[in-house]
């Protein structure tokens, strides 16, 4: 029973590592700031989260994100034929993110986060997965002006991000994670889906890891059984009817419980937790089982980020002593 | 018919911004900072009469982010640290740690002082409960419903008395109705506890929606307007409208308050043609999108003007 992170972290901290990047980014994009100094802030806070990290013991790390303002535009604005648009919600949040517009076929020149990986893994001695977005979420976030099809759009970027994941992979990520929050709303062609994560983990020399979140599960649970990949990531706080949904599952692939609430502020209790562990264990063994917040800890202030990690920590260790 | 106003938030002039700033660290004593207050809304009352709008407002200069400043004044909340909204853009999102309670009106003695300068009425202005609950984190109510619920309560209270003290216009504003489709029933069941039992028009302020999805539960807003962004869509939402019959008056947002571009006359009084191809006059308030308070003064000030102008060369039209 491993513990782990979704992605981001909040990006100030008032009581922590201050808020240096709100004036830093104003003034990189004034261009009274260079690139290396916007760079050199960036991975400053990264350094602080990581370091938070270590102390709080998490077995697994992820980047915190710290460069992204969402999850696609990171890689939207590195790949050929998007432009950036306005702003739309994500999701079920009082978040916005710009939302990309594909005008020509889209295309990669190169790793686009490879660099930005091994920045942060230089921060820390324990293992760095690496996150991206999944193909469906990707091109749910996007309006697509060229291809007007979203079964091709969706393939042409499962290669692309199979790709991004290969330079990842290289730069020394032992878990590429796969988050697809958009599966949660409407009907999602679940088919169409399976073919794009085959495309995107296709050759990858890892494990590899899908996370779902937000929204609802829509009996998605057994089908994605079948998905190509090694370990899947389930919210069990955003959806009443999810820890229902797992323990109905039949479990082949590993299992991610998402069970510290990442979007409230409200501190579950090391109690509460316990009795989920016992739960699930029934039907997944612990040495298939991780644990996480229900998504990435960006929606949180700093200092509750800290206490949602600290406590999903000491929740699983207090769990295995017994 | 064809009313014109505004949708609450006017920019806060320089010296107020400034001061603001100082208050939060402890800068400027907490009666000048009123003062100068004062002096702002007494301007931008003046102006809106000046320019010769029906319906005012206070300018909500006293205000800062449409949920802290009800959380700030009301037992239950605490306030929080900054998360990020999008880009480089942060806000406090409170905390609700205890039974919410109003110890006293909140907005009514602002709203007395505002009419008092003006012979127009001056709406009063509100966040919807759903859009409270929804923008703060919850460590003490069982459920979404039960938070919604108790902070209608609250908003139907703080209805009452401005009604008390003779608001004509109550509106109650719910940007976060249309983020969980799901909870639709929820929203209106809210906003119908607000709206309960008064004599006042009431009216709700709608953004950033899904609004296809949002627009067959329109009818069933408990509200008696409903106030809507057609400008920043560039009026594509008036279609919906050709095949929805809309039961209620409709505020029509006729100018983007995300550009700097000030609209002109002839575009302002193009676009309110075709809104009255699908809505009867006496059902149509003519406004801004959405509150101005992030255009500079001058960008504002151009906006209501073109919001005015505009909506007297239609109404002659009208007549004649």
């Amino acid at each position: 029973m491993i513990t782990t992170v979704v992605g981001s972290f909040p990006k100030v901290a008032e009581a922590g590592f201050g808020t240096t990047i709100i004036s830093a980014i104003s003034r990189w994009q004034r261009k009274e700031l260079p690139d290396a100094g916007l760079e050199r802030v960036f991975q400053d806070i990264t350094k602080a989260v990581m370091a938070e990290y270590e102390k709080a013991g998490l077995d697994l790390l992820a980047d915190a994100q710290i460069r992204w303002e969402d999850l696609v535009t990171p890689l939207a604005k590195q790949l050929d034929g998007f432009e950036i648009n306005g702003l739309e919600r994500w999701c079920d949040n009082n978040v916005y993110y710009r939302r990309p517009i594909l005008r020509k076929a889209p295309a990669r020149r190169g790793p686009i986060l490879a660099e930005e990986y091994r920045a942060a893994k230089a921060c820390t001695s324990k293992p760095m997965k690496a996150v991206l977005p999944g193909p469906y979420t990707f091109v749910q976030m996007c309006e697509d002006r060229y291809y007007k099809n979203p079964a091709r759009f969706m393939r042409k970027i499962a290669e692309l991000l199979r790709d991004e994941a290969a330079a990842l992979v290289e730069a020394g990520a032992p878990l590429v994670q796969f988050d697809e929050p958009a599966l949660g709303f409407g009907k999602p062609p679940l088919k169409g889906v399976l073919e794009a994560l085959a495309i995107a983990t296709k050759g990858l020399k890892v494990p590899t890891a899908l996370y779902l979140y937000f929204g609802h599960l829509n009996g998605l649970l057994s089908p994605l059984q079948k998905a190509p990949v090694d370990l899947i990531g389930v919210d069990v706080v955003s959806d009443p009817k999810a820890m229902g949904a797992v323990t109905k599952t039949r479990w082949t692939k590993q299992l991610a419980l998402g069970c510290v609430d990442a979007r409230n502020t409200k501190l579950e209790s090391v109690t509460e937790l316990h009795a989920l562990f016992d739960v699930v264990t029934k039907r997944v063994p612990s040495d298939r089982l991780s644990v996480n917040p229900s998504c990435g800890l960006e929606f949180l202030p700093y200092e509750q980020a800290v206490q949602k990690v600290n406590r999903l920590v000491e929740a699983v260790q207090t769990y295995k002593r017994g | 018919m064809l009313l014109t106003t505004s949708v609450g938030s006017l920019p806060k002039p320089d010296y107020l911004v400034k001061a603001r700033s100082q208050a939060r660290k402890g800068g400027v004593d907490p009666a000048e900072l009123k003062r100068l207050e004062e002096q702002s809304t007494r301007d931008w009352v003046a102006r809106q009469e000046e320019l010769g709008l029906d319906i005012l407002v206070d300018g909500e200069q006293y205000r800062g982010d449409m949920v802290a400043y009800f959380a700030e004044q009301l037992d239950g909340f605490k306030p929080s640290r900054l998360v990020r909204s999008y880009g480089n853009r942060y806000y406090r999102k409170p905390i609700i740690v205890s039974k919410i309670r109003r110890r006293q009106p909140i907005t009514v003695d602002w709203w007395r002082f505002a009419q008092a300068l003006t012979t127009r009425p001056v709406k009063g202005m509100l966040t919807g409960p759903y859009t409270i609950m929804d923008w703060s984190f919850n460590e003490y109510y069982p459920s979404r419903r039960a938070t919604a619920l108790a902070v209608a309560e609250i908003i139907h209270g703080e209805a009452r008395d401005l009604e008390r003290a003779g608001a004509q216009y109550i509106q109650i504003d719910e940007p976060a109705i249309s983020t969980r489709l799901d909870e639709i029933e929820l929203a209106i069941e809210a906003l119908g506890v607000v709206t309960k039992g008064l004599r006042a028009k009431t009216i709700t302020h709608i953004c950033y929606g899904n609004f296809q999805a949002l627009s067959p539960k329109l009818n069933a807003l408990p509200v008696d307007q409903i106030d809507l962004e057609f400008a920043n869509r560039k009026f594509e939402l008036l279609e919906a409208f050709k095949h929805l019959r809309l039961r209620k008056e409709v505020g029509l947002g006729v100018v983007d308050v995300h550009s700097h571009r000030i609209e002109s006359r002839e575009e302002v009084v193009a676009n309110l043609k075709k809104a009255l191809k699908v809505f009867k006059p006496e059902q149509i308030y003519v406004d801004p999108d959405c509150g101005l308070k992030t255009r500079t003064p001058e960008e504002a000030l151009g906006k209501l003007r073109a919001v005015v102008e505009a909506t007297r060369a239609v109404r002659e039209e009208l007549l004649n």
